[in-house]
This record gives C-alpha cells, structure tokens and sequence, in this order.
C-alpha cells in the first residue's frame, strides 16, 4: 500500500522548506571548513547542527546569517537564491557567541537598536522593547540599566530581545549558552524552547553539546570534519545512529569490534566470543562491525537471568551520576561501562565478579 | 623591620625622581619671577613685570597663534587619519599588514632633527615655500604614527563581533561606523587628540626647519636663549608648561568619563 502513494503525499505533510542548501563548500585556501552539505531547513522548525570544535559548524552558521559566502553551492531562502545578499538586507539574524551586545547603549536601547536602524520613532521603539523585554522575561525596571552591569543570565534574554526586535524570519545561534553554568543552562534551554513555541519562527541552533541539542530541538544534525553525518529527529540520532561517531557524540558508549567467522558467527576482536547482532540498518552485508552498547542497555545478569550476549568481567570502580550509577567493569584488558539505576546498585561492587549482557536489539551494528 | 626600610627606600627613591623631573621645571618658574634681567640663584626681588611684559608682547602674541594654529590642525588631520590607519593597523586581516605595521611606526624612531631636515630640503625640492603650514605638514609626520599606536590600542580591545551584529541587525556600513565604531573608539580617539595637539606643541626640531618665516614658541624660546635673554623666556617657558598641564588635566578627565561610560 505504501508503495502506491505518489512521492508528494508524504512531504505536504511537513511544512515547507524555508532554506535550501545544496552542495555547500567553503575553503579558506587550502583548508576545507565545509564540504558538501545539503540541507532543507523547515518552516518554523527548531534545527540544531552539533559537532565537535572544528567540525564547521560556525562556518556554516557564518554562510547562513551571511558573514561568509559558499566557495560553491547555493543557499535559497524561500526559493530565491542568498549566496551574495549581506547579512544587513537578510530577514535573518544571528545571536552571537559573545553575544555581541553593544557595552555603550543601555538595556532598552540595545533591544531597540533594531528598530532604531528601521527608522521607527522613539515612542513606538520603547513600547516595543518594553513588549519584548516582558516575553523574554527581564524586568521593565532594567530598560536604563546599563547592559554592562547584567548577569550572564540577563544578557541571553537582551540579546534575545534584541534579536527579535529585529523580526527576523529565522534565526541563528551560535553557541550563545557555552559560557553558562549549568543549572541557568537548563532554565534558558528550556525558556529558548518555549519562546521558539510562541514566536513561530525558525530557529537554527548551533553547539557543541547534544544534550542541549537533545532538549531543545525538533531535529538534530551532526557535523564532522566539515561534513554533515547525520541528519534527524532527537530520537533518530539517538535511536538509529549511522555511525560510531554519532553514537559517541550522544554519550558513552561500549564499542566492540568483531569479524565474520567461516561458519558466519560473529567472533570477537579485542575480546574473545561469540556475539549476536541485530543486521545493520543499512542492509548491508559485513565481514567486519562494530558493536555499540549504550551502558544504559548493558546489564548485570543475576544467576538465571539471560541475555543475547554474555561478557564476565570485574568490577573496578563505580561513578554516582545521581539517580544511576555508572560501573567500570573490565573485561580483560578492555573496559566497559554499565549503568544502573540506584534501586538496583550493586552491593560491595568493587572487585566483585561480574556477568555483563545484552540483547542484540538493544545494540547498534554499525559499519563504521 | 627589614620592610620598614624597603617601605624607606622606596619613598626615598620616590621622592628623588619627582625632584629630578619638577625642579628644573619649578626653576624656570623661580627664574621669570626675577626682577633683574640675568638669572642667577638666589633671586633677590621677585617680581611679575616680565609676566605682564610677556602677556603685552604683539610678537609672542603671533608666536602662541601660529603654535595653536599648528597643533590644532595637526590634531584634526592626524586624528582622522590615525583613526582609519588604526583599523588597518588593528582589525583588518589585509596583505601586507605587517610590512604597513612596521613601516608606520618607523618615524617615530626617526631623529627628529635629521627628520626635519630631510622634509626642509625636500620642500625645497619640491618648490613649495616653508610656511606654518609646511610644519604642519612635517609635524604630521611623527604624530600620526604615535596617535595610531594610541587609537589601535583601543581598537585591540573592541569585540569585531560588535560590528558584525550591527550589521545583521540591519545597519549600513556607515550606521555601523556611526553607531558603534566610533563611539567604542572615542576614549582611544580622545587620548590620541591630546597626544596630537600636545607633541605639536612642544616640538622643537621638526619645527626649527620647516616653519620657515614663521616661529613657534619652542622655537622663539631657542632663539632668544642663543642671543638677547630676557626674564620673558622662562615665563613664556613656564606659560605653555602650564597651559599644557590644564589641557592634559582637563582632557584626562574628560577621557575618564568616556571611558567609564563606554566600559561601565
């Protein structure tokens, strides 16, 4: 049934792409930064692009906002081509890493700058960054605070305000948490998420942390030496990594590496067995793969209890992380981690013997 | 106790340095307060008459005139050019920056008087007759290096990133100029104005030689300590020390509030 439904019943159901990229390149000399990215970004949707330090993602976001141009490839903005359009005629706008907010204007007066810059009187500029400064939640009392004097905390929501002052059609933000502890993090992420719900408009996210790509988005691409490894919802990505990169880039994770067997059995390389895996997503027939376990997913069997697959290995150390704990349990000289929830700690863990298991739905096969 | 006298020492040395820098300068004031026309230790009558005979003077009149003329327009022209010449010095990523970095700062370790020379001789060459005007000329020569060392400094300490989200915010290359270059550059501008207009002030050499008919004050001070010295050197002496001082102070202040309400 599936098959017969024409191609275009599917993608009316998404909203419109608001920005296309095809075949972006970007080289500084003889550096590639960016390689072959193409992207739809979706009307109204909240997309972050994560990816180590180095990995282009500021460069893209640079193209985007337009600070740079593509060395090749084309970025359309509802269809019309935006390659060479300067940041100042783009109905886009970018929340800098720094923020960027002018040290010599007040509170008020850095919201309002935008609308000062349209030409819009003095009266209507006010009210307006009044209406701003109460969406994202900063008291009216700071429109005369000097900007300089906020607290971290504070300065997000100016530059916020400031940005949406602008009424940009989507907006940008590179890295504008990476200077704030964690707990204001969590408030912000989730107020950015929350704002994102009530103004309607696309937001494009970028960092170098998928936890906060995790909490925040709608989807989710990752970013590797410049070029995008992965694009998909937070459940994609989490769920259905393509590669050994992504599945790290989540969270810890036990890799082991095996080899097909004359018989067909999956024989392990760095330590010694018999595996089960589940086929890789990609359908593709393998000689060698890697297995990936989230410590999530890795039990600790009791006598009785079975699994796909069985490791004995000790336990070395334990790590709290809250409500679970972490166990380091070597395997040999190989070491893997196991996670469990406090309810079900191990008692006297240190140097205690150990059988690890897991379901081979449970674990990714992966190529690469 | 050992403290005690390294707290000693340092007063001690303190103390020994402004004495070296002030007293000449406390001197030259004792000196134009002698009633008697040579200087000598101890003064024997003090008296204000070579002040007033100096204030009376037509002469110096048109020496003070022709030194303001200079350093003010050195101070605009040098100014407007520093300012640009610091971004390039500073900001902008452009080939053969280094080699522009080098050579800008180059006059400044010229020897003035030799300086001097050269741009007399090449006005010469050139036919262009010496002047006031021509001094400006050759004052610029050293002051625009130095206010562009004093303006890039501010421009090291300016986020680059400001500007480019004036720019996404909507803003004209000029609007950005307007609305946040320049007014983060002001206390480092305010400060290579003072540098401007005070080094032209007090030049001697660059002036010696290409002021032509026309003299400045460090210039007339020269020429009346060669030959025929009255009590009106010191006192004119110590009257553009002083008027350089108020503008310093004052200029200071102003430059403290700039720079409180650009960084506060």
């Amino acid at each position: 049934m599936l098959q017969t439904l024409p191609a275009d019943a599917l993608s009316t159901e998404l909203p419109k792409p608001i920005l296309q990229l095809v075949g972006i390149r970007k080289t500084f000399g003889a550096f590639t930064a960016v390689e072959n990215i193409d992207l739809d970004v979706r009307e109204g949707e909240f997309l972050t692009i994560v990816g180590p330090s180095g990995s282009g993602k500021t460069t893209l976001l640079r193209m985007l906002a337009g600070m740079d141009t593509p060395s090749e490839g084309n970025i359309t903005l509802h269809g019309k081509l935006i390659n060479d359009v300067p940041p100042n005629k783009r109905p886009t706008c970018l929340v800098f890493q720094s923020l960027a907010l002018f040290p010599h204007k007040s509170v008020g007066e850095n919201i309002a700058f935008p609308l000062k810059v349209k030409g819009v009187d003095a009266a209507a500029r006010k009210a307006r960054a009044l209406e701003l400064m109460r969406i994202v939640r900063l008291p009216e009392s700071y429109f005369d605070k000097n900007v300089m004097k906020c607290s971290g905390g504070e300065r997000q929501r100016v530059a916020l305000a400031r940005a949406l002052a602008y009424d940009p059609e989507v907006l940008f933000f590179d890295e504008p948490l990476s200077a704030i502890d964690y707990k204001l993090k969590k408030t912000l992420e989730k107020e950015l998420k929350d704002l994102h719900r009530e103004t309607g408009k696309t937001f494009i996210y970028i960092t170098h942390s998928l936890e906060e790509a995790m909490v925040m988005s709608d989807r989710i691409g990752v970013m590797r030496a410049g070029r995008l490894v992965q694009v998909g919802t937070p459940e994609e990505i989490y769920g259905a990594p393509v590669d050994r990169f992504v599945c790290e880039f989540v969270g810890e994770v036990n890799t082991l590496k095996v080899k097909r067997a004359a018989d067909g059995s999956w024989q392990g390389v760095d330590v010694p067995g018999t595996f089960t895996l589940a086929p890789p997503r990609s359908g593709a027939v393998l000689d060698e793969a890697f297995v990936v376990v989230r410590p999530e997913f890795m039990r600790i069997l009791g006598p009785g209890e079975s699994a796909d697959n069985r490791l004995g290995g000790v336990v070395y150390n334990e790590y709290s992380l809250g409500s679970r704990i972490q166990y380091q349990v070597r395997v040999g000289a190989k070491v893997m981690l196991v996670e469990l929830s406090r309810g079900r700690a191990l008692p006297a863990s240190l140097d205690r013997q150990v059988t690890l298991g897991w379901d081979a739905a449970d674990a990714f096969t992966l190529e690469s | 106790m050992g403290h005690k006298r390294t707290n000693a020492a340092i007063w001690a040395w303190t103390a020994f340095v402004l004495v070296a820098i002030y007293l000449p300068i406390v001197c030259g004031a004792l000196a134009s307060f002698n009633k008697s026309r040579y200087f000598g230790f101890p003064i024997k009558t003090y008296s204000t008459e070579w002040w007033q005979k100096t204030l009376d003077s037509i002469e110096i009149g048109m020496i003070v005139k022709t030194s303001i003329a200079i350093a003010l327009l050195v101070t605009v022209f040098s100014v407007v050019i520093a300012t640009f010449g610091a971004l390039a010095f500073a900001r902008y990523e452009w080939k053969g920056r280094k080699l522009y970095q080098k050579l800008i700062l180059l006059p400044i370790f010229f020897p003035q008087p030799v300086l001097g020379l050269a741009m007399l001789l090449g006005f010469n060459a050139v036919g262009i007759q010496t002047s006031w005007m021509t001094a400006v000329f050759a004052h610029m020569i050293w002051i625009v290096p130095v206010v562009t060392l004093v303006i890039a400094i501010q421009v090291y300490g300016f986020d680059p990133s400001l500007e480019e989200a004036a720019y996404d915010l909507g803003c004209s290359r000029t609007q950005v100029f307007r609305e946040v270059t320049l007014p983060l550059l002001w206390p480092g501008i305010w400060s290579g104005m003072l540098f401007a207009f005070l080094l032209s002030w007090s030049n001697f050499p660059l002036s010696l030689y290409t002021t032509g008919a026309d003299s400045t004050i460090p210039e007339w001070l020269y020429a009346k300590m060669v030959a025929g010295y009255t009590p009106m050197v010191p006192a004119l002496g110590t009257m553009a020390t002083l008027g350089a001082a108020c503008l310093l102070l004052a200029g200071g202040l102003i430059g403290i509030l700039l720079r409180r309400r650009a960084a506060a």
